[in-house]
């Protein structure tokens, strides 16, 4: 939890000066909108900090992305299937796919930025191959299934704000990663595996089964975050749906405190990681004098202050560590 | 020898670090020509006051002179322009690199810019002959032996001209062919005028080859001896002080459980057959060990002591043979299964492969017994607590805090806390490689006790020791391997230092010695 | 045929414009961007094939899109009537990926490319080299800087603005207007958004006016807040309207540009419970905008004709192989003008479209 506290003063300082800036900001209807991106990116985002605990990286969470979103709506309107069907198809899909991308770094020690550069190509050529390139749509219908996506959740007694259904969806994945985290042996192994691999090994800790597992966990989440991320936007394009999402996923991680070396991160800080990259993108539109041109400039820049001001409250906390044990040697 | 006037003198060098005074007041000297050991526990303030003199840290209280003039050595560099030169524990090489290019780190000879290939390697040429390392400098480090790296240290420090050759824990890592000639060396190098500063845990080699002897005790010179005034016991009586004597009583205790484990060992705990590592592929090893019995594996490094003990384990690709536990064998090649079967290995280094230095004690102590002990996946924090606190009851680790972060504990402690993870899930088998490396004597023989206790409940203890004081003290059989063969085996009794190395080395090796 | 022809196109009588081309191509009626007729000529002598080999014929799209699929079928279709040989392509992944597939082409030796050209003024140098070595015609959006022989497609500038005249319908009595499209960068894109602007304005014509797409700009009882891009990501392009209603709750109308852009919108609106209070007026034939028209969440939908698009220019280029420079028009343009759909012609304009895509499935069935 101390070790969020960074990027939270950040997500703070972000709301807090988009506040002052733009009156809309603060209405129910905006934080409704925001809390919603944040749990679609956040899910993915919560999966790809599994791999990056374990020193891995899966780029192909934008592949699986649009997979998943082309694969729900097609499966439900072209191949009549019902909706249990077709979430359980995603979930074993998703699933297969991580496991076979964990296989191929854990066993077959192939570098796993390879293995899902090529998952990305390859789930987005699938998918493109699956639909002929036709958009997918759910055409109207299964409302209920959308729900996940694009529901509400009234609160007793509060009339004008509602919890976005998605919402639902992270905080039981957020809580059930800590719990694996925290509570489990094989979270206590996932997270030494991050931080030496060797003494890992050196330890008898099943090292390959809980990559596998890692990569698994986070295609998953992709997958099922797909789903939701249709579900919320009707339909998706075979060509585009999920493009950078991985790259958001990742940037969502590290702002949140992951070491891209492994070993390190906590799955609050994931998530505060990525409401501040949907909080940044509303402010650029919000904001009336904020080009929206510069968005992507803005999302740089922030999160390059964001790491370079965490790197040297790591630093600062490490030397005072130091000074205060050295003379024991 | 000449009494020359000291290079190096310090006068009440003390340092403090936040709460802790390492050093008080530390009077010495340091002279051109004469070979200087410092000792002390872990903890006494050897490695501080080196640091000091290499200008890794600054005193902040009393006079450091060099050439007689008062000076305050700030950076590594400063210090190397006074001719001071330091050999980390931990050794700093670039592993990537090869060995002409370590020796040369900074000061590559070039011409605008343009590395000079053929000069490089032919002055690291001259600096590996006069430490005495025969092999070619275009080797990469990263494939080279622990004591190979550290002639390829020595050498890049000779190279920068140094005056003052500070060692720190040059020994611990080397067979005893390579302590042999590395201690030559050092007669050589004081023989030509540089001061040569040795900091060891081994009195052996104090022994042998200091003109002088400091001992350091709680960051303050507690004794000091001439050449002839060394004596053993009353060095470990100055290291240890008056309280901590358990290294004294150690020859005691081991004489009387081994023969009271003579009995348990005749039945065959752990059985390997037709082991061919990767290491050597030719050779195939056969051992077996008994319940209860401490088994010492001797011989040089690189004679596959190391790689034995990993292809037991699984970290290793065993390429052929079998391991069998109580006569049932073993299944699945990796370190995992062999965790299941009861197998334990705590290896040659601990930083790398054995602690996981960011974590906790208690996260690192109970790594391998939370699997054991969980419901269904979940861990039993409060099981998890009660056995670590019970753990660092047995092994005395201090200071006692389950929640401080394993590596801002000492050598001996985390030696200790390797062991302990193992120890908590009470091994069948227990496989040790250079169990105490780095650690001071007191320590030592604790993990010597631990080790003890562990065989007393009925574990096969295997263990590469290069030291071969610590093995007749330790083993009650000792294995002799020389190129990754068995050469001989010999009872603790039979053994003694020359009948060990006569096995360990090659007849010509041993002349040359 | 006659049948998917009659059935497909609302504009067809510029049919005859191609057809008698030469008629109407006295000087004072041709444009100033038309190439003149003799270097015309010249150019379809000098890459036209034997007029009873059969030519084998490109058309390039600038993306994927169902829209596209539509344009195949015609395109396909032409394939079938003169006996060309018609491959369609459609770049993935933009400018570069266009590029690489005119280069293919070129290499592969065809005879003639109909392409849309992603970025027309900066594509300018490729497209000369495609017209050097090939005959190249552009369709859907034009490079009027380029050396192509004539552009078939509708003037996006007339369709932004019966948009415009779609958000007036709307708005008799003002208010604020925000428009959503893929990206700026496209001529197309420009080109409908400066048409709306205009005509939600009351400005006279004027297709050079350049304006700051970002800057929100007040013109009588109209006010058009903002453009926002969302670079093809649906995710993005429905944060973009709910942004808009967030920071903008007097809003009146959203106009999107693209296909999707409509979908989305409704999507938005649906989400916050703002169906029918804020109108949307849409681009293009999605079945979802096209829903939207028949219960009233859409005001209009301004549909382009790309089943045209591929048909025509894949018969023109086909009687350019085979050496009939006069197939050209004198205007250096086959206009193939937009349709304005409304509940009045929805149910029309759905049957048609139903027809056209089971036609193309009858053909591949045969």
């Amino acid at each position: 939890m101390k070790k969020s506290i960074g990027i939270a003063s950040i997500l703070i300082a972000i709301i807090v000066a988009t506040a002052i800036l733009s009156p809309n900001f603060l209405t129910a209807y905006n934080i409704e909108n925001l809390l919603r991106r944040t749990a679609l990116f956040g899910i993915l985002s919560v999966g790809v900090g599994f791999v990056i605990l374990t020193a891995g990286i899966d780029l192909s969470i934008g592949g699986v992305v649009c997979l998943a979103g082309i694969l729900t709506p097609y499966l439900l309107t072209q191949m009549g299937w019902s909706p249990t069907e077709t979430v359980a198809m995603i979930v074993l899909m998703s699933i297969a796919i991580g496991v076979l991308q964990g296989g191929l770094v854990a066993y077959g020690r192939i570098q796993p930025f390879l293995v899902t550069l090529c998952g990305l190509l390859m789930f987005r050529g699938i998918a493109r191959g699956i639909t002929q390139d036709q958009t997918q749509g759910f055409q109207g219908q299964f409302q209920d299934l959308r729900w996940l996506g694009n529901g509400r959740i009234s609160i007793p007694w509060v009339e004008h704000f509602a919890v976005p259904a998605p919402v639902l969806s992270l905080v039981i994945i957020a809580v059930l990663s800590m719990i694996f985290l925290n509570r489990t042996v094989w979270g206590r192994w996932m997270k030494a595996l991050g931080r030496n691999p060797s003494a890992a090994l050196h330890s008898g800790i099943p090292v390959a089964r809980l990559q596998v597992l890692a990569y698994a966990i986070c295609s998953l989440l992709a997958g099922y975050g797909g789903l939701l991320f249709v579900c919320d936007v009707g339909s998706a394009q075979p060509s585009d749906f999920g493009n950078f999402y991985e790259l958001y996923a990742i940037a969502a991680a590290v702002l949140g405190g992951y070491r891209l070396a492994g070993g390190e991160g906590s799955v609050i800080g994931v998530i505060i990681g990525a409401a501040v990259m949907q909080v940044l993108r509303n402010a650029i539109t919000l904001v009336p004098w904020l080009p929206d041109t510069a968005e992507f400039a803005v999302i740089g820049i922030v999160i390059l202050i964001g790491v370079l001001g965490d790197e040297f409250l790591r630093r600062y906390a490490a030397s005072r560590v130091r000074t205060q044990t050295k003379g024991i040697s | 020898m000449i009494e020359s006037a000291p290079i190096v003198r310090c006068r009440g060098v003390g340092k403090r670090f936040a709460g802790v005074q390492a050093l008080r007041g530390v009077d010495l000297d340091i002279r051109g020509g004469e070979i200087l050991a410092l000792i002390g526990a872990n903890g006494a303030g050897k490695s501080t006051l080196m640091k000091i003199l290499a200008g890794v840290i600054e005193h902040d209280s009393g006079e450091v002179h060099v050439d007689g003039v008062a000076t305050r050595l700030r950076g590594v560099r400063e210090a190397m322009r006074a001719g001071i030169a330091l050999v980390h524990q931990e050794l700093n090489l670039a592993e990537n690199l090869d060995i002409a290019s370590n020796i040369a780190l900074g000061r590559e000879p070039n011409r605008w810019g343009f590395l000079r290939g053929r000069d490089l390697n032919r002055q690291a040429r001259e600096w590996m002959d006069r430490v005495g390392l025969e092999i070619s400098a275009d080797h990469a480090v990263e494939s080279l032996s622990i004591g190979h790296r550290q002639m390829v240290e020595v050498a890049k420090a000779l190279s920068m001209d140094a005056r003052v050759l500070i060692l720190d824990e040059p020994t611990s890592s080397l067979s005893m062919v390579e302590t042999r000639r590395l201690l030559g060396l050092i007669r050589t190098l004081a023989d030509q005028g540089v001061a040569v500063v040795y900091i060891t845990h081994r009195l052996d080699e104090v022994m042998r080859c200091a003109d002088r002897a400091v001992v350091l005790r709680d960051g303050a010179v507690t004794a000091e001896f001439s050449k002839t005034a060394l004596n053993r016991d009353a060095l470990v009586q100055a290291m240890v002080g008056t309280i901590r004597q358990v290294a004294l009583a150690e020859t005691a205790l081991s004489d009387g459980a081994a023969s009271a484990r003579g009995q348990a060992a005749a039945t065959v705990r752990l059985q390997v057959r037709g082991l061919r590592t990767m290491a050597h592929p030719s050779e195939s090893i056969d051992l077996s060990i008994g319940k209860g019995e401490i088994v010492g594996l001797a011989g040089i490094v690189g004679a596959g002591r190391t790689e034995v003990l990993r292809s037991i384990f699984g970290i290793d690709r065993r390429l052929a043979g079998s391991v069998e536990i109580d006569g049932r064998a073993l299944r699945g090649g990796r370190p995992a299964h062999a965790t299941r079967a009861g197998i334990a290995l705590v290896p040659e280094d601990r930083q790398r492969d054995g602690l996981f230095a960011e974590d906790s004690l208690c996260v690192n102590a109970s790594i391998v017994r939370i699997a054991r002990e969980s419901m269904a996946g979940f861990i039993r924090t409060s099981a998890e607590r009660a056995g670590v606190s019970r753990m660092i009851d047995l092994t005395r680790i201090s200071p006692v805090r389950q929640e401080r972060m394993a590596r801002l504990f000492s050598g001996g402690n985390q030696q200790k806390i390797v062991l302990s993870k193992w120890l908590m899930s009470d091994p069948t088998v227990f496989l040790l490689d250079e169990p105490s490396r780095g650690v001071d004597i007191g320590a030592r023989a604790e993990i010597h006790a631990l080790i003890r206790e562990s065989a007393n409940r009925g574990a096969a203890v295997l263990c590469a020791v290069s030291d071969i004081e610590e093995l007749l003290l330790l083993c009650d059989r000792i294995i002799v391997m020389r190129d990754g063969r068995i050469t001989g085996e010999l009872s603790a009794q039979d053994a003694t230092e020359e009948s060990i190395t006569r096995l360990a080395v090659h007849e010509r090796e041993e002349c040359a010695a | 045929m006659k049948r998917v022809l009659s059935s497909a196109v609302v504009g067809c009588v510029l049919v005859l414009m191609v057809v008698n081309g030469t008629s109407c191509g006295d000087a004072k009626n041709s444009p100033p961007r038309a190439t003149p007729r003799d270097r015309q000529a010249r150019l379809v002598k000098e890459h036209a094939v034997n007029p009873t080999a059969q030519p084998r014929i490109a058309f390039v799209t600038n993306g994927i899109a169902e829209f596209w699929v539509i344009a195949q079928r015609g395109a396909e279709q032409a394939g079938v009537d003169t006996g060309a040989t018609v491959t369609v392509h459609m770049p993935a992944e933009g400018l570069a990926d266009q590029k690489r597939m005119l280069e293919d082409l070129l290499a592969q030796g065809i005879d003639g490319i109909a392409v849309s050209p992603i970025d027309p003024t900066n594509q300018v140098e490729v497209l000369d080299q495609v017209a050097r070595r090939t005959l190249l015609i552009t369709h859907d959006s034009d490079a009027p800087a380029s050396a192509r022989l004539t552009y078939i497609g509708l003037d996006n500038y007339d369709a932004g603005r019966m948009a415009g005249k779609l958000v007036k319908e709307a708005l008799p009595d003002g208010g604020e207007i925000a428009i959503f499209v893929g990206r700026l960068e496209q001529d197309n894109a420009r080109r409908r958004r400066q048409g709306a602007v205009d005509e939600i304005f009351g400005r006279a014509r004027d297709e050079s006016r350049v304006e700051d797409p970002n800057t929100p700009m007040t013109v009588g009882k109209y006010t058009i807040l903002n453009t926002l891009t969302d670079q093809f990501d649906r995710a993005k392009a429905k944060a973009n309207v709910e942004d808009m209603m967030s920071a903008n709750p007097n809003l009146a109308c959203v106009v999107g540009l693209f296909t999707y852009n409509p979908v989305l919108a409704l999507e938005a609106l649906r989400g916050a419970g703002k169906i029918g209070k804020i109108k949307v007026v849409g681009f293009d034939e999605a079945p979802e905008t096209l829903a939207g028209i028949r219960d009233g969440s859409v005001v209009g939908t301004v549909v382009q004709d790309p089943y045209n698009y591929g048909y025509r220019s894949m018969k023109l280029l086909d009687a350019l192989c085979r050496g009939k420079a006069d197939a050209l028009p004198a205007s250096g343009f086959v206009d193939i003008p937009a349709v304005t759909i409304t509940p009045a012609n929805v149910e029309a304009f759905e049957a048609d479209l139903k027809k056209t895509l089971a036609g193309g499935a009858e053909k591949s069935a045969k």
